[in-house]
């Protein structure tokens, strides 16, 4: 991100953004950083290559999505590659939950998916932004069909309960309430720019331009400079044929004051972040599909049900114990490993490692996160509510989002992200029985949509703190932390290189693992040529 | 599990008091079972290899501000409370882990939650949890 660069008059472009977040709110300081071309650096879109060259031996630990790009593009480039993978499939946290897929947490509770075939639930990853280009270049080159993610939706509902006044516990379309909220803004300050009291540096070409894009912005009458709602939020009664309905009936705003005593703004700044943009994809059938196209690649090389139990290290080498399906112990040796299990779990094995390595590993606390997917019969909310895919946000604890499928459309059943929650929340609703899980999510649900329980037909949850091989969502770093223990744990550790998500800015994300994964194994190449 | 029958369903649902509602009980025991007996369980004995015991524990009954700074920072795979918890509850639910499952510590109080909070709090706001 560059620094900022005066605006004709004066006005540092960072004093004009602040400016803007703190008269017309977050949403519209977004739109303003767009409009003054504030960009974001790219991250890396394609492996590192490894050309040829000598090669060695690798054991790499774990196929979750690092695990498996590590040992497809070292293999790719004639590397000897074993993988020890601790579940019997590939895919790591890239899972997906289809009829007959079976969980059991660490609290002992089982559960076997019960959707009807052709329904499944991404309890891992979901979405791809379109800026991970490290992922899309393996859906491209391994061949995973790819279709879009509705991350957001102008029809979808906000469902605020906890603010006050009278939006709020009132269900409330997104679009609705951007309009709203982005026009009153726009007014209230093209009215203070037009005064010229917004900042007397502010040349009066700018100010000119400035309230020409928060007229267009704020959908506001170019007369009067005041919002009326109907272009931006939309009508009533749509307008239509003839002259009944004719023209339509225009919608009538929500009062700022409303809006923001309801505290359903809080919403808005979903999909309109970095993390977070419109355009979002997700693999056709399920995201494990990306881990399946990898072990089309690479299968031969996992092998399943091995369990790590203790890493050695020599001057010369790697030593894995592990334990296979049948209890077995066994052993395994490389020149070097590519460790990609969470830190949450790696803490658990004996590791032959340095210790201010280890004492970084103890840095990273993991995110609780679950996921409860409820399969609907009917798809009420595109029927009765034209809905199609994005999230319904609460204020819910324990349930956060509700998401609608972006997929099967106009069919005839499918299966809802009933509920999405993260750290405490999640802590509270996994300590629940999975019955009563999902039960806390349809009574949330049941509030938005009159038609949500009575279409409920069988649920599946998934917490990851509870999970074996996982214990948590995904790596969390403090300020403190990652500055003091991060970047110990990017460099290896004599032979042992870790990769994941919890090594990235990334975390929790696809992109993360994989180019975590192109990382190491650039480093170990060339220590490799150098050897 | 769950084929969630209408009737099964309307128990559930009409049994089940609302999490926010659950969060104020303010008695330590629910404090504990809603916030950390997923994982240690409600027994304290934790789950071998994943989380540990907090019954017997050294650390549990150990110096409060190492206690606490564990609950206010998070460890391993251990979320931060921070911003789940006030002072009145992180020391309520402290004082039942060090005084449950023979364990035998003193008890916790807010006021020492508070300070444990200014120490711990170079980085003011922190770890705010990415979602994904």
């Amino acid at each position: 991100m560059s620094s900022s660069h005066p605006l004709a008059g004066g006005l540092s472009r960072r004093q004009f953004i602040d400016r803007l977040a703190a008269v017309g709110g977050v949403s519209l300081a977004m739109a303003g950083m767009d409009a003054l071309g504030f960009g974001f650096a790219s991250a890396q879109t394609t492996p590192p290559k490894l050309g040829s060259g000598k090669t060695a031996k690798v054991i790499v630990l774990g196929a979750g999505l690092a695990g498996l790009t590590a040992a497809y593009e070292l293999s790719k480039a004639g590397y000897a590659v074993q993988v020890l993978e601790a579940r019997d499939f590939a895919g790591g946290r890239c899972q997906t939950a289809r009829k007959g897929f079976t969980h059991t947490d660490l609290t002992g509770a089982k559960q076997t998916c019960e959707f009807d075939e052709g329904l499944y639930l991404n309890h891992g990853p979901w979405r791809i932004p379109y800026h991970h280009g490290s992922v899309l270049h393996y859906t491209q080159t391994l061949g995973v069909p790819l279709e879009l993610m509705v991350n957001d939706n102008d029809a979808a509902y906000v469902y605020f309960k906890k603010g006050s006044g009278p939006l709020a516990g009132k269900r409330l379309r997104r679009g609705e309430l951007t309009a709203d909220v982005r026009g009153q803004a726009a007014e209230l300050m093209a009215k203070v720019a037009g005064k010229g009291d917004l900042d007397a540096s502010l040349s009066a070409q700018d100010r000119a331009l400035f309230v020409d894009y928060l007229v267009r912005d704020g959908a506001l009458s170019a007369k009067d400079l005041s919002y009326d709602g109907a272009h931006g939020r939309g009508y009533l009664v749509k307008p239509g044929a003839g002259v009944d309905p004719g023209p339509g009936q225009p919608g009538k705003p929500y009062a700022l004051t409303d809006i923001l005593a309801s505290g359903a703004w809080k919403a808005l700044s979903d999909a309109a972040t970095y993390d977070h943009p419109k355009t979002m994809f997700q693999a056709v059938g399920g995201m494990d599909m990306i881990a399946k196209a990898f072990v089309r690649e690479i299968g031969p090389m996992i092998r399943y049900s091995a369990v790590v139990e203790k890493i050695s290290q020599s001057p010369s080498g790697v030593t894995v114990a592990y334990r296979d399906a049948a209890g077995a112990k066994l052993e395994a040796s490389a020149d070097y490993c590519v460790c990609t299990i969470p830190l949450s779990v790696l803490s658990g094995v004996a590791l032959d490692a340095s210790a201010p390595f280890k004492a970084a590993m103890s840095a990273c606390a993991y995110t609780p996160v679950n996921k409860i997917g409820l399969q609907m019969k009917r798809r009420f909310w595109e029927e009765n509510h034209q809905i199609y895919g994005g999230h319904i946000h609460t204020d819910f604890s324990g349930v956060g989002n509700i998401s609608l499928p972006s997929t099967g459309w106009q069919g005839r059943k499918g299966v809802v992200l009933g509920a999405y929650a993260f750290g405490g929340d999640a802590a509270r609703v996994s300590a629940l029985p999975p019955a009563a899980r999902a039960a806390l999510a349809i009574r949330a649900g049941q509030e938005i949509f009159p038609e949500y329980a009575e279409n409920v037909e069988n649920a599946f949850s998934f917490c990851w703190h509870l999970a074996d091989f996982n214990l948590g969502g995904w790596g969390n770093w403090s300020p403190d932390a990652r500055k003091e223990s991060y970047p110990v744990l990017c460099e290896p550790d004599g032979r042992l290189y870790l990769a994941g998500e919890h090594l990235s800015y990334l975390g929790g994300w696809q992109a993360g693992a994989i180019e975590s994964a192109w990382q190491q194994i650039a480093k170990i190449h060339a220590r490799v040529q150098q050897a | 599990m769950t084929r969630t029958r209408p009737l099964i369903l309307a128990a559930l649902l009409a049994g089940l008091a609302p999490l926010d509602a659950q969060a104020q009980a303010q008695t330590p025991a629910a404090l504990y079972n809603d916030n950390c007996s997923a994982c240690h369980r409600p027994d304290g004995k934790g789950v071998k290899g994943a989380f540990p015991a907090l019954s017997g524990n050294a650390l549990v009954q150990g110096d409060p501000f190492g206690v606490a700074a564990v609950v206010l920072k998070g460890r391993n795979g251990m979320p931060s409370f921070k911003d789940e918890l006030t002072d009145a509850q992180m020391a309520n639910v402290l004082t039942y882990i060090r005084t449950s499952w023979g364990n035998k510590a003193s008890r916790m109080h807010p006021g020492l939650i508070a300070a444990a909070r200014a120490r711990t709090n170079s980085a003011k706001g922190a770890i705010k949890a990415p979602s994904n």
